[in-house]
């Protein structure tokens, strides 16, 4: 997939140069980003409606960063359904950008961009768990939650195979919630974003007790056929050689997750 | 007005007192500010929630500010809305609420205005909407997607605080046991930590020493320091007094445990950084917690003695040179639970800003 992508940003470079006008967008001169609100260090703000307001972190930045790139001004709208993100047929934004991971399956409904970012799914424990978990094993017997459709769902069903009966909420912020309120033990999601919130709030949550090795890359999403994509390409594969990417990455994120240990 | 404060929510029901007379009095709304490391609620006239909210975004009047008493609502926040429904206030406020990055400022705002208003009757939770919308993420560790209660933004984590890092104690030597011994007889040790081994304690007491003697603070026993040392007497009091008593110097950073004229012992310590001033003035431990909590910035603090509102003395693990709390004064974890033994309820406490 990668190399496919890659592939197609040397095509692109070489035939749209920097001074091509400004790519169509569904408002003129405007890039429409779709976000999933909220993920500590990539995404955070105020959502009225699906207007947002005060958009903060990492994707945030990122895409204000592409759209700069493509001669056009970044807005964005909550799309709080994280499946609508990545359904085959019209939308009503011009990409998504929501640590939305690269599987075949969602490649069959959307186009993806370049990837921006590799991630590995973390296990968080709720405050007062004990034995604290430290494997796959004993990960098996507490009450897991994980958003519903995302990767971490998936690591539930298929990897951990909890005994209790798990929890699926559709909502990050039920997720959250779920946890504070004592239904979940641990939840499962990105790994970065679970360090974020265990760093700015660490008397909230237990241990990040490790990661589970996904190895997912992290893409913008657009419709099928979209003429953004190369263009965006483009423009990710300039802020990723000029170091902006990186810098974004420790602004928002701070420490390398890669360095937790792995959960077996 | 004068300020009628009580520390946190749990509290405050006991420590703030009803009028004396029967006479009758203007109605008024409990408003939490901060002070030090806690709450601290002061009175404002109104009777219900939006008269309460109005008061915290106005934030403390000078004479308050002169206490130690702080909001960490930016200026100038407007109030956009507010309704009660069901126990339940929407509460509506510009987007300046939202603005600066310090999660500690973050997560304090949101634990004052949950106070606040939850200090009025009949609400019980807040919704918390930020230019009409909801904040996602931008509190960290507060979902304000759902009502927050009083206990949501006070409760502390059911764990205890963390345990210092253990660390390997250094081999013992005659000259570290020499300046040690000098530093106990000038009140800087106590006798009991004299063992020649090198380490933060005795860091903790020569910058102490530094301090009073106005050398550099560094810690180390270079000639300066060395000199002084050796031709220095016993502090004294910089204050007259009688009994046993604790003077804080912000100009030197230090507190004296003192005993009729005699001081006993020197501290190292850390107060207010600048723009949350430990307020000077004669002052009472009211309240001693072997393991306090700080609701407004979340974090715990053993071996608390509070003298003024929400200021305490208290353990910290990080006791810099310079000025660095929210306005309490920091103790270092070796000293922290022999002052708290000698800082019973009722122990006078002066804080002078100037001591030369």
């Amino acid at each position: 997939m990668r190399a496919v992508a890659a592939a197609a940003v040397a095509i692109a470079a070489l035939a749209l140069p920097a001074s091509a006008a400004t790519p169509p967008t569904r408002t003129p001169g405007v890039l429409m980003v779709a976000l999933q609100m909220p993920s500590a260090g990539f995404q955070v703000g105020i959502v009225r409606g699906r207007t947002v307001l005060l958009a903060r972190g990492l994707e945030v930045d990122l895409a204000t960063q592409v759209a700069k790139l493509l001669g056009l001004r970044a807005r964005f709208q909550n799309e709080p359904s994280f499946s609508r993100l990545v359904k085959l047929g019209p939308n009503d934004w011009d990409a998504a950008v929501a640590q939305i991971s690269v599987t075949p399956d969602r490649a069959r409904k959307v186009d993806f961009s370049t990837p921006y970012f590799q991630a590995d799914q973390g296990v968080l424990v709720r405050v007062g768990v004990k034995p604290v978990p430290r494997s796959i094993a004993a990960l098996r017997k507490l009450v897991l939650c994980a958003q519903r459709g995302t990767t971490g769902g998936a690591i539930v069903t298929n990897r951990i195979k909890p005994t209790r009966k798990p929890l699926f909420p559709v909502d990050v912020s039920v997720l959250l919630y779920d946890l504070f309120a004592k239904r979940c033990e641990a939840i499962v999601f990105d790994a970065s974003t679970l360090a974020v919130l265990r760093r700015e709030a660490p008397d909230r949550y237990g241990p990040l007790v490790g990661r589970i090795p996904t190895r997912e890359r992290y893409a913008i999403a657009f419709e099928k056929g979209s003429p953004l994509r190369a263009r965006v390409d483009a423009a990710l594969q300039a802020i990723s050689r000029d170091g902006t990417l990186a810098r974004l990455r420790h602004r928002w994120l701070g420490a390398d997750t890669a360095k937790l240990p792995v959960l077996r | 007005m004068p300020a009628r404060l009580c520390v946190t929510a749990a509290l405050c029901a006991a420590v703030v007192l009803p009028p004396a007379a029967a006479a009758p009095r203007a109605a008024t709304v409990k408003v939490a500010f901060l002070q030090g490391e806690q709450v601290v609620y002061v009175d404002r006239p109104g009777s219900n929630v939006a008269a309460a909210v109005r008061g915290l975004l106005a934030g403390p009047t000078g004479t308050e500010k002169a206490q130690g008493i702080k909001s960490q609502l930016p200026a100038a926040t407007p109030l956009r809305g507010i309704s009660v429904r069901g126990g339940v206030a929407t509460i509506d406020v510009g987007i300046k609420f939202a603005s600066g990055s310090r999660a500690e400022s973050l997560t304090a705002r949101v634990a004052q205005l949950v106070l606040t208003a939850t200090r009025v009757p009949n609400v019980r939770s807040v919704r918390l909407l930020v230019k009409g919308g909801t904040p996602l993420g931008l509190f960290p560790g507060i979902l304000a997607s759902f009502p927050l209660t009083a206990k949501s933004v006070t409760a502390p984590p059911r764990m205890a605080p963390p345990a210092p890092a253990a660390q390997q104690p250094k081999p013992p030597s005659a000259v570290t046991r020499a300046i040690q011994q000098r530093l106990a007889d000038l009140g800087f040790m106590r006798a009991d930590e004299v063992d020649g081994r090198p380490g933060p304690r005795t860091t903790s007491a020569v910058v102490a020493f530094q301090k009073w003697s106005g050398l550099g603070r560094d810690g180390v026993v270079g000639p300066a320091t060395r000199t002084a040392l050796d031709s220095a007497a016993r502090p004294t009091p910089t204050r007259p007094g009688a009994g046993h008593r604790v003077e804080v110097l912000l100009d030197r950073q230090l507190t004296l445990v003192i005993d009729g004229a005699r001081v006993t012992r020197i501290l190292d310590v850390s107060s207010g950084k600048p723009g949350y001033d430990t307020p000077a003035g004669s002052w009472k431990v009211f309240r001693k917690e072997a393991r306090s909590w700080s609701v407004p910035y979340r974090v715990w603090l053993p071996w608390a003695s509070y003298f003024v509102g929400g200021v305490a003395f208290h353990e910290y693990p990080d006791v810099p040179p310079a000025p660095a709390s929210h306005g309490c004064v920091r103790v270092p974890r070796w000293d922290a639970h022999w002052l708290y033994t000698q800082t019973p309820v009722g122990t006078l406490v002066t804080v002078i800003g100037r001591s030369r």
